[in-house]
């Protein structure tokens, strides 16, 4: 692939602006609470990208994805907690259980029709839920949630993480780029557009839909692994319904199957969700108001709307041009 | 061990099958049968094969031979089971019993991916098309099981699977200059005209390099130039050396195109032979002039 200059510069003005964002955040407000919500926004995107390889790539649904996310968050913290494991191993550790999570979940899931399939993983992210909220002999501290440690040379600083999250943000973003252009991503697309054809071209689609969960696991459950340490504490609230759905808004307001379209949601539906923090029990009501939002006016989300805008104008333009050259012939 | 038996078995129908054969050659004073079947031996054969949806048997015994470089039809009226067995030999049906052989090794019971990898592509009746993929990345899906990268060298994006990615790219934009698509190589397959989505399809079956290739109906919904140039088409696929097997209402097409003709006929074989034995066949043409099911 080679870059030319006109590529080049938006991704330089991207990359100042993600620099200096923080700095700016604290500038502005004179706190770094801003900070802690642009961390946030990173984590989410690790998240929502991974989400969106399931939902907009292979076409499989999960309403239980905050379940990933939270089982990571448990595993890295009992981990770390209990036996004392550095987090350098029980971060990997989290999210690789997740991943295994996902695969084992796919295995019978994957012959579910969509609407069974939603419901399975609701039905998941239910049993996480009580599971974890009243485990056997309490190991996971039921209801209270865990206190967890911070990554210690990040310290307390917002900033720092800030940096080393928007590290790992760049790197799960370039792996989802090079998996959906890939083999393996054709693979999923095909399965997303036509089963049918996808077997009668090779696919394994049984094997190819549990490795879309396993990756999309590995994705969500890294993010809550960041979150628990980012935050200092996890509990089995965060399981709830509530966030996987959270996740699912951002990813289709975004833009589902596109690498922009997860980031636009996260960045969009979190400052949204900041602005009417004094109301915060009317969230799930925003959450329902931006989906149906999406689903009858926006079917792509914004980067299809984007699209579809872009298409007509191109379209009209091509049409423009054949009438002045049918005119002037 | 039961496989080895029917194997031996098999092997020894073939025999006697290459005799009679042999046989009905010499007393045609011609010798020429003989050379023609060692230079078109048989690649995929279906042996008793018989499907039953509940009570109803759609296929019933049906065996055909598919020889290699020949262009072999399954005709018959609506309704007969040519589809049916079609979908048996490609995996998405399992034969209720019956065996289905390509080049010797058994099919029946395998999945469409298994079936694909081991030879055989196909196309459908009602396209099947990856609609918002674009027309290029539809015969890359087809070259699946050709190319080697796995997950991990995706992830990666190395070298090799790059190199490997841009020669499959280059392969895929011959297909489409081969049947005149690569202007619309990046554009979404759902927004080709109806018969370029038949063509679209046929190559992405071609782009696994099969050993047969089912065509199921691709003349289906084509106006009469296309039909003519998908004719054109066909014997040019067979020029590259490809086998086609092929479901077709178009009698006229099948007529001038195809090598030998099997008739089914509610779910039997009611014919086999040449175009011109078919035509003059009492059985066939009344089974297409019965007036039950089909008019030609």
């Amino acid at each position: 692939m080679k870059m030319n200059s006109k590529k080049l510069l938006p991704i330089i003005i991207g990359a100042v602006v993600l620099l200096v964002l923080p700095f700016l955040a604290q500038m502005i407000t004179g706190n770094d609470y801003w900070v802690l919500i642009l961390c946030t926004m990173l984590i989410y995107v690790i998240a929502v990208s991974g989400l969106d390889i399931l939902f907009g790539y292979s076409g499989q649904i999960s309403l239980g994805h905050a379940s990933f996310y939270v089982i990571a968050a448990y595993t890295t913290g009992l981990l770390n907690n209990y036996f004392n494991i550095p987090l350098i191993i029980t971060i990997p550790c989290g999210a690789i259980f997740a991943a295994i999570l996902g695969a084992a979940l796919a295995y019978p899931a994957s012959r579910l029709k969509f609407h069974f399939l939603s419901l399975a993983t609701v039905a998941f992210g239910e049993i996480t839920y009580y599971f974890l909220y009243t485990s056997p002999g309490g190991f996971t501290n039921d209801y209270k949630g865990i206190n967890i440690r911070t990554i210690s040379f990040l310290g307390g600083s917002y900033t720092r993480w800030y940096f080393w999250l928007l590290l790992w943000a760049i790197v799960f973003v370039v792996a989802k780029i090079f998996i959906v252009n890939s083999r393996t991503g054709r693979a999923f697309i095909a399965i997303r557009e036509n089963t049918h054809a996808a077997d009668g071209m090779g696919v394994n689609v049984q094997k190819y839909k549990i490795l879309a969960f396993a990756i999309s696991a590995f994705y969500v459950g890294f993010a809550g692994t960041m979150y628990a340490h980012l935050y200092k504490y996890i509990s089995p609230e965060t399981a709830r319904q509530k966030q996987s759905v959270l996740f699912l808004t951002m990813m289709l307001f975004g833009g589902s199957g596109s690498i922009v379209g997860s980031m636009i949601g996260v960045v969009i539906i979190e400052i949204l969700l900041e602005l009417i923090r004094p109301l915060q029990e009317y969230q799930m009501l925003l959450y329902g108001i931006l989906l149906l939002i999406v689903i009858i006016a926006l079917p792509g989300g914004i980067v299809g709307g984007v699209r579809d805008v872009m298409a007509d104008r191109a379209k009209r333009k091509l049409q423009k041009e054949e009438e002045g050259g049918a005119q002037n012939g | 061990m039961a496989e080895n038996i029917s194997k031996a078995e098999m092997n020894a129908e073939l025999e006697t099958d290459k005799a009679i054969a042999a046989e009905a050659a010499a007393q045609a004073a011609g010798g020429h049968n003989v050379d023609d079947e060692k230079k078109h031996p048989v690649v995929l054969e279906t042996h008793g094969v018989t499907i039953q949806f509940g009570g109803l048997t759609a296929v019933d015994h049906a065996s055909i031979k598919v020889r290699k470089g020949r262009i072999t039809a399954l005709i018959g009226p609506n309704g007969a089971g040519k589809t049916t067995l079609f979908n048996a030999v490609s995996g998405v049906y399992i034969p209720t019993s019956g065996e289905v052989l390509l080049n010797g090794e058994h099919l029946e019971g395998k999945r469409g991916f298994q079936i694909n990898e081991a030879g055989i592509s196909r196309t459908y009746q009602v396209i099947n098309l990856f609609r918002s993929m674009t027309v290029l990345e539809n015969v890359m899906v087809g070259m699946h099981t050709r190319l080697k990268s796995n997950f991990f060298s995706d992830l990666f994006n190395t070298k090799k699977r790059r190199e490997e990615d841009a020669e499959a790219r280059e392969k895929a934009h011959e297909w489409l200059k081969f049947v005149g698509l690569d202007e619309f190589a990046n554009a979404p397959a759902g927004s080709l005209s109806y018969g370029k989505q038949r063509l679209l399809e046929i190559v992405r079956g071609l782009a696994s390099d099969p050993q047969v290739i089912l065509l199921d109906e691709p003349a289906a919904g084509m106006n009469s130039t296309e039909k003519l140039e998908l004719d054109a088409l066909l014997k040019q696929i067979l020029n590259m050396g490809y086998t086609i097997l092929i479901v077709e209402h178009d009698m006229k097409l099948i007529m001038n195109i195809s090598d030998y003709i099997y008739v089914l006929y509610h779910g039997a074989l009611l014919a086999e032979g040449t175009p011109e034995e078919i035509q003059a066949n009492p059985d066939v043409i009344a089974a297409y002039l019965g007036g039950e099911d089909d008019v030609i």
